[in-house]
């Protein structure tokens, strides 16, 4: 074993000196039922291609002179400009909620890890990137919201010791609209030509350290890295088709969510997919920096610092864990029991984040917003703190002693943190029906307390073995027969959505949406169609 | 394992072979010399960035723009036409606004009145409840019955603009005769000199100051007075001048 300073020297001589084929090959069970969650990145690059792709087509209408203008008239009178304005919307919504999947998701089973330790930096890097191309993409359309974004944006930056003025203007511009629009234009472009280079290496890496195997597989030890078995498949076509039905899917649905939206009326503003109407009130900042709103709503925080320093004490000190875990954490063993403490940790992050999201959308956006007391700030994070490192310690001890059964731990995590997120929302509604008490209010603390029953009972289930996959599952592949009607019945009905889609006059946001609706059903069926495929041909 | 093990030890080796290999190709190389030439590259190299830097970073600050002195304008409607006090309401529920002294700087033009809308004399000289910085005097109401004021449109706190931040009249049962900001909540009292009633803002809105000429009943704005406008490192800087050099007309947000 070497020492960590040695390794990290070596890590050029070795990625150069000791050339990996790449792609390279990986287990079956990667591509069977489960194993998309080797895959979330692979999802984050297909959003990434989108936006790539639609924000290229984009350039050709954008006028930093003219930004709302130029924004409004791409969605009313341009054939199909509704539909890519508002899915490369959705396809960075798409991406960021991707980005936090798959950063919690390696969290959870430690794949930050030796030997992935530069893996998981620059991913940590990637988030901070991919969130600033955001703002910068969700700023410069020049909308009310945009505007907001803008001045709380530049407020934060002027904030900074001694250069804030000089950041305001190399971000913001000297206060013309031209430069102001020309700049957040511009810096949308380079912050995604960063995450570009920089997911270059990250995919690099992944690839040289190959994609973390099943922590079965290494014996729940680190370093865990998957040693290419003569069975593997080959990339093509095994891989490739697999990839492809993940396009298909991935891309269906960024279509398909902000289409379905498209024409519903009353779309809270901080879910419309369109640029927000010119004469509206709204204060609403995007949904991915609502924990941020909130945070500045803190009386401690608005009184004894200013927005510079709540932000990057708020912001920067999860930012800073997440990028000093593999050297904290640097024990071998990959079992979540062994690790309750992190994933604790890991479980309360998520709890705060949605908290504070939820929290700032309802008292702040729906309902007028006032700061928030001190002791109520302080109940926020030590009650559910408290709770969760507790919890977490007791399904340790309990799974230790063999009392629990849990053997599905990543289902179980993903209720408990609904459960946590839900018992902290019935804890602010119920607070509020005692002071204010409305009819609304009191709606939405029975449905909150339901959920919250519920998530409860659920995961008690989980922890008693309910849900376990006691006996094999009797239901039989389908049969060849099955799946040539099945395929067939697809195609028909492609064309058939083609057909009647294809008599849309694809301008303006309502036949923009019904457009891309049928774009989006027939992207899943191509979807389909790959999985059959490769049930039929390739017996997956 | 084994197999890893003897390719790490290989690559442990490999900088060694080299050396060996250098050594004995030019028998001159030894560690100091090394060491220099590599700190003379690292040097060469650190030179090169501060250059590119220093490029960079100046090119890609904008120069600044704005205007050298605070302009003497004279308020004007829509058609150019200067306001008289009778063209304000008293307690307008519209948001009544003019840009002073750069395009984006809005400000309020309140003509404040009581519950029952008659017109309140604002008599000046009050300390400006201003927490952030020092406390100031407050100016005077203006006009015939001395109720018109005006104060800057951006709040201290992070620069929201109206519609989001307004005047609510005494009348309304929100925020009687408050200045609220709906970003964050933050009030101020424009019958005190615009100062801070509730943070989370730290600064008083900044007052412009009004002259009322009693001849013509017409209205001027010739300065600032109070902390500087949110946004702007100065209030003459960051920001496009106003188009007239004589008058700057007032505007209805909705």
């Amino acid at each position: 074993m070497f020492k960590n300073r040695k390794e990290r020297e070596n890590l050029l001589a070795k990625v150069m000196n000791e050339p990996q084929l790449i792609p390279r090959r990986v287990p079956d069970y990667m591509r069977k039922e489960g194993g998309i969650w080797y895959w979330t990145g692979a999802l984050i690059m297909i959003a990434f291609m989108y936006e790539v792709l639609t924000g290229l087509l984009l350039l050709f209408f954008y006028q930093s002179a003219n930004p709302f203008a130029s924004s409004e008239d791409l969605v009313n009178s341009v054939p199909f400009g509704s539909v890519l304005l508002s899915t490369h919307l959705y396809g960075a919504y798409v991406m960021i909620a991707l980005v936090y999947l798959h950063l919690l998701r390696n969290y959870f089973v430690g794949a930050y890890k030796k030997p992935r330790e530069m893996q998981w930096l620059t991913g940590v890097l990637l988030l901070v990137l991919t969130i600033g191309a955001a703002f910068f993409g969700y700023a410069m359309i020049g909308d009310v919201l945009a505007k907001a974004a803008t001045s709380i944006g530049s407020t934060i930056a002027g904030g900074f010791p001694y250069l804030g003025n000089v950041l305001i203007s190399i971000f913001f511009g000297n206060g013309t609209s031209i430069s102001l629009y020309s700049r957040l234009f511009s810096w949308h472009i380079v912050m995604v030509l960063l995450i570009g280079t920089l997911f270059a290496v990250h995919f690099f890496l992944a690839e040289y350290n190959t994609i973390m195997p099943a922590r079965k597989e290494a014996h729940y030890r680190a370093p865990a890295v998957d040693t290419e078995k003569p069975d593997y498949k080959p990339w093509y076509p095994h891989n490739l088709i697999f990839m492809t039905e993940l396009f298909f899917f991935v891309i269906g649905a960024i279509i398909l969510i902000p289409s379905i939206l498209g024409i519903m009326n009353d779309v809270p503003i901080v879910f419309s997919p369109f640029p927000a109407p010119a004469n509206i009130v709204a204060n609403t900042p995007p949904w991915f920096l609502l924990f941020v709103y909130k945070e500045l709503d803190f009386h401690f925080a608005s009184d004894l610092l200013n927005p510079f320093w709540a932000t990057i004490i708020f912001t920067g000190m999860p930012l800073l864990y997440l990028l000093a875990i593999p050297f904290l954490d640097k024990s071998v063993t990959l079992r979540i029991s062994d690790r309750w403490f992190v994933v604790a940790l890991g479980v309360l992050g998520i709890v705060y984040l949605v908290g504070l999201s939820t929290w700032a959308y309802v008292y702040g956006v729906v309902f007028p917003t006032s700061l928030v007391p001190d002791y109520q700030a302080a109940m926020f994070f030590f009650l559910p703190g408290v709770a969760v490192i507790l919890f977490t310690y007791w399904a340790k001890i309990s799974d230790r002693t063999n009392r629990l059964h849990l053997e599905r731990p990543e289902l179980f995590f993903l209720v408990l943190t609904f459960l946590g997120l839900f018992s902290v929302i019935t804890g602010i509604l119920a607070y509020e029906s005692i002071v204010a008490y409305s009819n609304f209010g009191a709606a939405t603390l029975a449905a909150s307390v339901t959920i919250t029953l519920v998530l409860a009972v659920v995961s008690v289930a989980i922890v008693l073995g309910i849900f376990n996959p006691g006996r094999e599952k009797t239901a039989k592949p389908a049969g060849h027969k099955a799946r040539v009607a099945f395929a067939s019945l697809f195609g028909i009905s492609a064309v058939f959505i083609a057909t009647e889609v294809s008599f849309i006059n694809p301008v303006g946001a309502v036949n923009g949406s019904y457009y891309g609706i049928g774009l989006a059903l027939v992207l899943f069926i191509m979807a389909g169609i790959t999985k059959l495929y490769r049930a039929e041909v390739l017996g997956e | 394992m084994v197999k890893e093990k003897k390719k790490a030890a290989d690559i442990e080796k490999e900088p060694k072979k080299m050396e060996k290999a250098a050594s004995s190709a030019n028998e001159i190389s030894d560690a100091g010399r090394r060491n220099f030439i590599k700190a003379m590259g690292i040097i060469a190299v650190g030179a090169g960035l501060a250059l590119t830097l220093r490029g960079v970073v100046q090119s890609i600050i904008p120069p600044s723009v704005g205007i050298s002195g605070f302009p003497t304008l004279t308020l004007v409607d829509q058609s150019g036409n200067p306001i008289h006090t009778s063209s304000l309401k008293v307690n307008d529920p519209a948001i009544v606004a003019f840009n002073y002294p750069l395009q984006n700087e809005p400000n309020f033009l309140l003509r404040l009145g009581d519950s029952s809308n008659n017109d309140v004399a604002i008599p000046g000289g009050v300390s400006v409840s201003n927490p952030g910085g020092s406390s100031y005097a407050s100016l005077a109401g203006q006009g015939p019955y001395k109720s018109v004021v005006a104060s800057s449109a951006i709040c201290q706190h992070l620069g929201c603009e109206p519609p989001n931040i307004r005047f609510y009249p005494p009348s309304s049962s929100t925020f009687p005769g408050l200045i609220e900001c709906n970003c964050h909540g933050s009030q101020y009292d424009p019958y005190k000199g615009f100062g801070v009633v509730k943070s989370p803002t730290q600064f008083a809105l900044p007052s412009v100051v009004i002259s009322w000429d009693s001849a013509t009943d017409t209205y001027q704005v010739s300065n600032m007075i109070g902390p500087t406008i949110h946004g702007h490192s100065s209030d003459l800087t960051g920001g496009t001048p106003l188009t007239s050099t004589s008058s700057t007309a007032i505007y209805n947000v909705t």
